[in-house]
C-alpha cells in the first residue's frame, strides 16, 4: 500500500475513527433510587456493626434506662422505624436481617447462573441430542412446583441432617439457598440457551471457526464474553425476585426467623395498634426489589444500545 | 501410503485446487434443496477466480463447501475437493481444524459482524498465530502489528489495544484481512468482501487483496453478486446460477465475448456512466429457480428472453468455445442464430422495457 493511498484511507474513515465522547447524562430519579437505594442498604448492611445509629438487633430498645417490651414505641428519634412486640428496635432489624435476603439471593443467583448457564450454553452450542436432553432436564426443573419444593427441602432435610453428619453444615439458611438455586436453574438456562444459539451463528463465531478455533475456544472466548451482558441483566431482575421469594418463605414459616418476611408476618395481626412493625419491612422488602428491578431493566436498556451500536 | 507419496510429488506442480463435480445439498421438510449441482473446475496455485451469481446461485454455499464450513446435521455433500493432492471432502473435522486458517482462510461479507466485539483487534489477530504457529504472546503481537501495518491501517501500534467498535468499517474490513492472512494460507476466500462497505473504500479493499494474494503468491476465491468487482481482480470468473457454473473463462474473455445469455444479463443489469441519468435499470424477470424441484431443461430458461422449446426440455451440457478455457452451458448463445433473431424482434418493439439493447 503507497503513502498515498493510506492517506486517503485515513481521510475518508477518520471521522468514525475517532472516539466519540460520550457526554455525562444524570440518571432519571427511578434509576437514581434504585442505585442509590442498593448502595446505602449494602453499606449499612456490611458496617451494621460499626454504625452507632444502628442498635444490635436483639437488644430490647431502653427508654429512660427502661427496657421496652412491647409495641408502645412509634417510629421516632428514639427508634427510627418503632418497636416490635418484643421492644426491640425494627430498624435495627430491618438492617441486620437485609444481611440474610441479600446472601441467599446472591448465593442462590450465582449457583444457578454457574449451573443453568452452562446447561444452557452448552445445549445452545452442540443442538443435537445434548440440547434435546438438557432442555428435557430443565423442562423438568420448571414443573416442579416452588413451595412443594421449599416445604420438602426444608422439613426433609432437617431429618435427612441428623442421619448423614456430613451434611450438618445444612443450615436452615442453606436449605433455602439450595431451594432457590434448584428455582433458578431453568429460567437462567433458557435464556442461556437461546441466547447462544443466536450467538452462534454470529459470523465472527463462523470466522473463529474458519481460522481453526476448537469448540471449547469457540464457547470461553466467543460465546461466553458476549453472554455476559445479557446474564448480568438477567441476573439484577432474577435478584428480586429471588428475595421477594426469600421473604414470602419467611413469612410462611418456612424461611429464616432472621429475616423481612417473619417480620411482617410476626406483627401483621397488630396492623392497626402498630403499623410500623408490619410497614417498614414492608417497605424494606418493595424498596430492594424494586431496586434490582430498575436496575435490571436499566442494564437491558443500555446492552441494547450498545449491541445494535457494536 | 502410495497416495500421500503421490500427492506429495504433485503437491508442488499441479493444480492448487480440483473440484470435481462437487454437489451440496440440504435435507427440509420440503425435500433435499439442491444448493450447489455439479460444480468443477480448477484453480492453478497464485491464481484468482471469481464466482459470480445473484442471491441464491449457491455461490456461497459452494465456498463454504470448499472450506468444509458447513453444518454436518442435514448437509448432504457429494463428488472430491483436491487441495494441494489431497481429497479434502473426506477429512474430519478435527483434521480440518489444522487446515483451516493455516492453509485456507476466509473473508466474510460483514466486517460490522465477522469481528468479536468484546475482543481486542490485536488479541483476534493473534489467536491463529498463537494457536497454528505456536507463537508466544510477545511475538504474536508483533507479527499482528506488521501484519495490520501490510494491510495499510495507520497506527498499527495503537489499533492492537482498540475494540472493533472503535474501526470504521473499512478498517474491520482490513482487520479480517488480516486475521485471514495471519498463517499464511495458500488460499483465500472472500465472501462478498465489498458488500457492506462504502464505494469508494470497496476498490481499496479489492486492490489490497489483489495486491496481497501478489506478494503471498496465493490463490483467492473472491465471490461476489458484482461482475465490476470481479472485472479487474481476477484472472478468471465462473458465473453460477442455481447451483451450476453457467459459464466460465479467463476475465477479459469473458466480457469480450461471453456466450450464456445469464451472463449478459447480469451485465446488462450493471448501471452504466455513458447512459443519460435516470435511465432505467434491466432487470432480469422473474426469479431464480426453485433448487428443490429445478426445472427440467435449461435452469435459466423459464426467465430467459431467447428461450426456444428445447431449451424447456434439455439441459445444456457445458461445452467449450473458440476460447481456450471458455466453457459454457447454453443452446443458443449470444451470437448464434437464434440470438440474432430475438435481438432484431425486440429492437423493432419500440418499448421493449424488459431485457435487450
Amino acid at each position: 500500500m503507497t503513502d498515498t493511498q493510506t492517506a486517503a484511507v485515513e481521510a475518508v474513515e477518520a471521522p468514525s475513527t475517532t472516539k466519540r465522547k460520550r457526554s455525562f447524562k444524570w440518571p432519571t430519579p427511578s434509576v437514581a433510587f434504585g442505585a442509590i437505594w442498593l448502595i446505602v442498604l449494602l453499606f449499612f448492611t456490611i458496617f451494621a456493626d460499626y454504625l452507632s445509629f444502628i442498635p444490635y438487633p436483639d437488644d430490647k430498645i431502653r427508654v429512660n434506662g427502661k427496657l421496652m417490651s412491647n409495641y408502645k414505641l412509634g417510629p421516632g428519634s428514639l427508634a427510627w422505624f418503632g418497636s416490635d412486640g418484643n421492644g426491640k428496635d425494627i430498624f435495627a432489624q430491618c438492617i441486620y436481617f437485609a444481611r440474610n435476603s441479600l446472601q441467599i439471593g446472591l448465593s442462590s443467583t450465582a449457583i444457578g447462573l454457574l449451573i443453568g448457564g452452562t446447561l444452557g450454553v452448552v445445549g445452545g452450542y452442540f443442538r443435537g441430542k445434548v440440547d434435546r436432553v438438557i432442555s428435557i432436564f430443565v423442562d423438568c426443573l420448571l414443573a416442579i412446583p416452588a413451595l412443594v419444593l421449599a416445604v420438602m427441602v426444608v422439613s426433609r432435610l432437617d431429618d435427612i441432617k441428623e442421619s448423614w453428619t456430613f451434611l450438618s453444615w445444612m443450615t436452615r439458611k442453606w436449605q433455602i439457598i439450595l431451594t432457590l438455586s434448584i428455582l433458578s436453574i431453568a429460567p437462567l438456562a433458557r435464556i442461556a440457551r437461546a441466547q447462544t444459539l443466536s450467538l452462534r451463528e454470529r459470523e465472527y463465531v463462523l470466522a473463529a471457526r474458519s481460522l481453526g478455533a476448537k469448540n471449547g475456544r469457540i464457547i470461553l472466548k466467543e460465546i461466553v464474553p458476549n453472554l455476559i451482558p445479557t446474564m448480568v441483566t438477567v441476573a439484577f431482575t432474577g435478584l428480586g425476585i429471588l428475595i421477594a421469594a426469600e421473604g414470602a418463605l419467611a413469612f410462611l414459616g418456612l424461611g429464616l426467623d432472621e429475616s423481612w418476611g417473619f417480620l411482617i408476618e410476626a406483627s401483621r395481626r397488630r396492623l392497626e395498634k402498630a403499623w410500623w412493625a408490619t410497614f417498614f419491612p414492608c417497605m424494606m422488602l418493595l424498596g430492594t426489589v424494586m431496586a434490582f428491578n430498575i436496575l435490571g431493566d436499566r442494564l437491558a436498556r443500555r446492552f441494547d444500545i450498545r449491541e445494535a451500536s457494536v | 501410503m502410495s497416495a500421500t507419496t503421490q500427492a506429495s510429488t504433485r503437491a508442488g506442480d499441479g493444480p492448487l485446487l480440483v473440484l470435481d463435480d462437487v454437489r451440496t445439498g440440504f435435507k427440509t421438510a420440503r425435500g433435499l434443496v439442491r444448493a450447489v449441482d455439479g460444480v468443477s473446475f480448477s484453480l492453478d496455485r497464485g491464481k484468482s477466480i471469481g464466482i459470480v451469481g445473484e442471491s441464491g446461485s449457491g455461490k456461497t454455499i459452494l465456498s463454504r463447501s470448499i472450506m468444509g464450513l458447513l453444518p454436518e446435521r442435514g448437509t448432504v455433500r457429494s463428488g472430491s475437493i483436491t487441495f494441494e493432492g489431497r481429497d479434502i471432502a473426506r477429512l474430519s473435522r478435527k483434521q480440518m481444524r489444522q487446515v483451516w486458517g493455516k492453509e485456507m482462510a476466509m473473508i466474510f461479507q460483514d466486517p460490522m459482524s465477522s469481528l468479536n466485539p468484546l475482543m481486542k483487534i490485536g488479541q483476534q489477530i493473534a489467536e491463529p498465530l498463537r494457536f497454528h504457529l505456536g507463537m508466544n504472546k510477545t511475538g504474536a503481537m508483533e507479527t499482528a502489528e506488521k501484519l495490520l501495518q501490510d494491510v495499510g491501517i495507520p497506527e498499527a501500534h495503537r489499533r492492537l489495544e482498540q475494540h472493533p467498535h472503535e474501526l470504521s468499517g473499512g478498517m474491520r474490513q482490513r482487520v479480517m484481512i488480516a486475521i485471514a492472512l495471519a498463517c499464511g494460507p495458500t488460499l483465500l476466500f472472500a465472501d462478498e468482501p465489498t458488500t457492506a462497505l462504502d464505494v469508494t473504500v470497496q476498490a481499496q479493499i479489492l486492490d489490497l487483496l489483489q495486491e496481497q494474494r501478489k506478494d503471498r503468491n496465493m490463490s483467492l476465491i473472491l465471490v461476489t453478486h458484482d461482475l465490476g468487482v470481479v472485472a479487474n481482480h481476477t484472472d478468471e470468473i465462473a458465473v453460477m446460477y442455481a447451483g451450476r457454473v453457467v459459464e466460465r473463462a479467463p476475465t477479459a474473455a469473458l466480457f469480450a465475448h461471453m456466450k450464456m445469455p445469464y451472463t449478459e444479463a447480469l451485465m446488462q443489469s450493471i448501471p452504466k456512466l455513458d447512459q443519460p441519468s435516470h435511465t432505467r435499470l434491466t432487470a432480469i424477470g422473474g426469479r431464480p429457480p426453485d433448487l428443490v424441484h429445478p426445472p427440467a431443461g435449461c435452469k435459466f430458461a423459464p426467465r430467459c428472453v431467447y428461450a426456444q422449446d428445447e431449451c424447456n426440455r434439455e439441459e445444456p451440457p457445458l461445452v467449450q468455445a473458440e476460447t481456450p478455457g471458455h466453457y459454457y452451458r447454453c443452446w443458443h448463445p449470444v451470437g448464434s442464430d437464434v440470438w440474432q433473431k430475438v435481438q432484431l424482434k425486440r429492437a423493432e418493439m419500440p418499448a421493449a422495457v424488459a431485457g435487450g439493447n
